[in-house]
């Protein structure tokens, strides 16, 4: 790694809850892959961007760590079990502590992360101070998706100011929804110096099939 | 396949297929011709309030400002020649989309400008692939050319932006991803040209690109937009762009983009501060705070003419826009490295070729082969500048197999778009001679004063003078034999 480069981190953070079973995390699946395929076609992301998949079901588990693109494995996603969102939380934050490089007097630090969040439920564990204490530290630009009919909105708002809303969990819907991000990741990785810090990033507008939640 | 018809301001009808998923940039969505020889391209709704003036803009690009037709027609080209030069440098639009939506019909980009060979097969060779330290070592050899390519390239990118300013416009977002760029042939396409700025008509709608915006208008960026300290994008600005560009493509480093760190706060504002108010030239003459530590070769391997010309970019002209080099002047003083160019002997050498930057060691800055001759001439040309007297006005390195093209020739004839690329003669190392045999030139004359006549060669010993052509605006040359 050069002295003079950055890195991109995003992080995905998957709800792989029994409810996603079937034809949902199926195309999860196919949204993954093809963010991929897409990210690794576009050079502005090939060099800066750097991906992390945490899946939450009854548990959380960082199945991915913060990986450059091109070495990158394709995650095994299953769909079983609770909605551990608070566990995810937690994980995320301290993915970012441990990954993301700070900026400091010696080091040129990665920008600032991009986490998008995604999930199809209600939390099923304790998530409130964590989602306090994510929406304080604001360590990242975080896109909170509530997806499907069963999603909850209000948790997500209690963690970030941008939620937005997939009506179905349709494989179109999903497919419209990965596509999304990876348009926000190539934006984010070619317009990234002109994100000042503490004002929202500017994220291309999404699908028809995306909702955004005031 | 479905295939709709687009209407055009002129009453014309452009054919395109509908996919599902276009491929769209920023600004717009881009859907094929049948043939697939040319794109219909639509601007994003919510775009549309953000460029009020876009159609009258679009018209004014298309028509009086457009180098790729002639007057005659309506374009800004003086000929039809140098109107089909500038159709290889620029993808111009060729018509305005009125119905269904507002959009733009254009040219497909040329077949050579996707890549025919590795990962990244039939994408768009835009500029980024080729200088991301990642991404270049994903593309196969087979597509990563020589030097001398990404000179070609870089001559014909200040060759378009110079033809822009020299109509006044200014393209305010030049970056490596709306230059297209071939190295196998040396030619660079400039994209994206319906953003263009017509100073004082059409002002600016973006800022330009990462990388590649100058200075002063990040660091006025705080400013409202109509305060008069505020720098927008500009022939400036461009100026700047051209020369990270041309830095880039030779050096394969930005210029700007060093270890220097000028706030812990974050990494945004640290970028903001290091492109911006506080950009420091790597290779700063006088302050290597931002030198990275990997830097081994410097930027005055590229000669004398580039070297003045990086230096005026960067450290005198990097916070004072007046001062930065025309892009005339980067096209001159590419042209005249051009002739400073030598192949590099060793055949697994990265660069191939190396600019004759110090004349007392022959030597390859790359991969420190030396020139395996041990004698190499220099022709070094003069011009009448008045009766009797003989000004030095340029060189150029007589290597086994060099041509001398009519601009070296005559000092009224210049490399353009409008140039005759004939060859006039040639250079050989001949059983321990160096000769320069005439293949075009009607009156060579020899040092002893002798016509030399097509096909017959003059020996180019050191000292000796001669004409290259008896007519107005001929050309002498003085023989330099370089001791290797």
């Amino acid at each position: 790694m050069s002295e003079t480069t950055r890195r991109l981190p995003v992080y995905l953070l998957l709800d792989t809850s029994g409810s996603m079973s079937g034809e949902p995390i199926e195309a999860v699946r196919q949204g993954v892959k093809a963010l991929l395929a897409d990210l690794r076609s576009d050079p502005q992301a090939i060099e800066t961007a750097y991906l992390s998949v945490i899946t939450f079901d009854s548990v959380a588990r960082q199945i991915m760590p913060l990986t450059e693109l091109m070495a990158f494995q394709e995650p095994m996603l299953r769909a079983s079990g609770a909605t551990a969102l608070g566990g995810a939380l937690k994980l995320l934050d301290e993915a970012i502590n441990r990954e993301v490089r700070k900026n400091s007097s010696t080091q040129k630090g990665d920008w600032k992360p991009l986490i998008f969040l995604m999930t199809d439920g209600m939390p099923t564990d304790s998530w409130e101070s964590a989602a306090d204490t994510l929406k304080n530290k604001k360590p990242g630009n975080l896109i909170a998706c509530a997806a499907g009919p069963g999603a909850d909105e209000k948790p997500l708002k209690r963690i970030t100011e941008i939620v937005i809303r997939l009506d179905t969990l349709q494989p179109d819907s999903l497919k419209a929804f990965f596509r999304w991000v990876s348009d926000s990741i190539k934006v984010t990785s070619q317009s990234i110096a002109q994100v000042a810090a503490d004002t929202p990033i500017n994220l291309p507008p999404p699908p028809p099939q995306i909702q955004i939640v005031p | 396949m479905t295939v709709l018809d687009a209407t055009l301001s002129d009453g014309r009808k452009a054919q395109y297929v509908l996919v599902d998923n276009p491929p769209a940039g920023g600004m717009k969505k881009t859907y094929f011709s049948p043939d697939r020889s040319y794109v219909v391209q639509f601007y994003h709704k919510q775009s549309a309030a953000h460029d009020p003036q876009r159609k009258s803009r679009l018209e004014a690009i298309l028509g009086k400002y457009n180098p790729t037709i002639i007057q005659a027609q309506g374009g800004a080209a003086a000929s039809e020649t140098s109107a089909d030069y500038f159709k290889r440098l620029f993808c111009w639009p060729t018509g305005i989309v009125v119905q269904p939506d507002i959009g733009i019909v254009a040219p497909t980009y040329p077949g050579h400008y996707f890549f025919a060979d590795g990962p990244f097969k039939g994408k768009e060779k835009e500029g980024g692939w080729f200088l991301g330290t990642k991404t270049r070592k994903l593309l196969p050899g087979s597509e990563l050319g020589n030097w001398k390519g990404y000179f070609s390239l870089c001559i014909c990118m200040a060759r378009a932006v110079r033809r822009l300013h020299l109509a006044g416009l200014a393209h305010s977002d030049l970056s490596s991803k709306n230059v297209l760029i071939d190295p196998l042939q040396g030619t660079s396409v400039i994209i994206d040209i319906d953003s263009l700025v017509v100073p004082g008509l059409y002002p600016p709608d973006m800022m330009g690109s990462p990388g590649y915006i100058a200075p002063e208008v990040l660091g006025t960026q705080h400013l409202p937009i109509n305060d008069p300290n505020r720098h927008l994008p500009s022939i400036a600005t461009d100026q700047h762009a051209l020369a990270v560009l041309i830095y880039q493509y030779l050096l394969l480093r930005h210029p700007l983009r060093g270890p220097k760190l000028h706030s812990t706060a974050s990494a945004e504002e640290d970028e903001h501060l290091a492109m911006g108010s506080k950009a420091l030239f790597v290779e700063h003459p006088a302050d290597s705070s931002n030198q990275p530590r990997d830097l081994k070769i410097p930027y005055t391997i590229l000669g004398q003419d580039l070297t003045d010309l990086i230096k005026r970019a960067f450290v005198d002209g990097l916070h004072a826009p007046h001062k930065r080099p025309a892009a005339a002047e980067w096209e001159r003083g590419l042209t005249k490295t051009w002739d400073m160019l030598i192949p590099c002997t060793n055949p697994v050498c990265t660069h191939q070729m190396f600019v004759l930057a110090d004349p007392r060691s022959v030597c390859c800055p790359f991969c420190k082969t030396f020139y395996p001759i041990n004698t190499l001439p220099v022709l070094k040309l003069r011009s009448e500048r008045r009766p009797g007297q003989w000004l030095p006005d340029g060189q150029i390195v007589a290597f086994h197999n060099q041509s001398l093209f009519p601009w070296h020739v005559f000092d009224n004839l210049y490399s353009g778009e409008l140039a005759d690329r004939t060859p006039q003669a040639y250079c050989v190392f001949h059983e321990g001679r160096w000769l320069l045999i005439n293949q075009a030139m009607d009156s060579l004359t020899s040092p002893g004063g002798n016509r030399v006549p097509i096909g017959s060669a003059v020996e180019l010993k050191d000292g000796a003078r001669f004409r290259l052509s008896q007519q107005a605006h001929g050309r002498i040359a003085e023989v330099q034999l370089l001791q290797v």
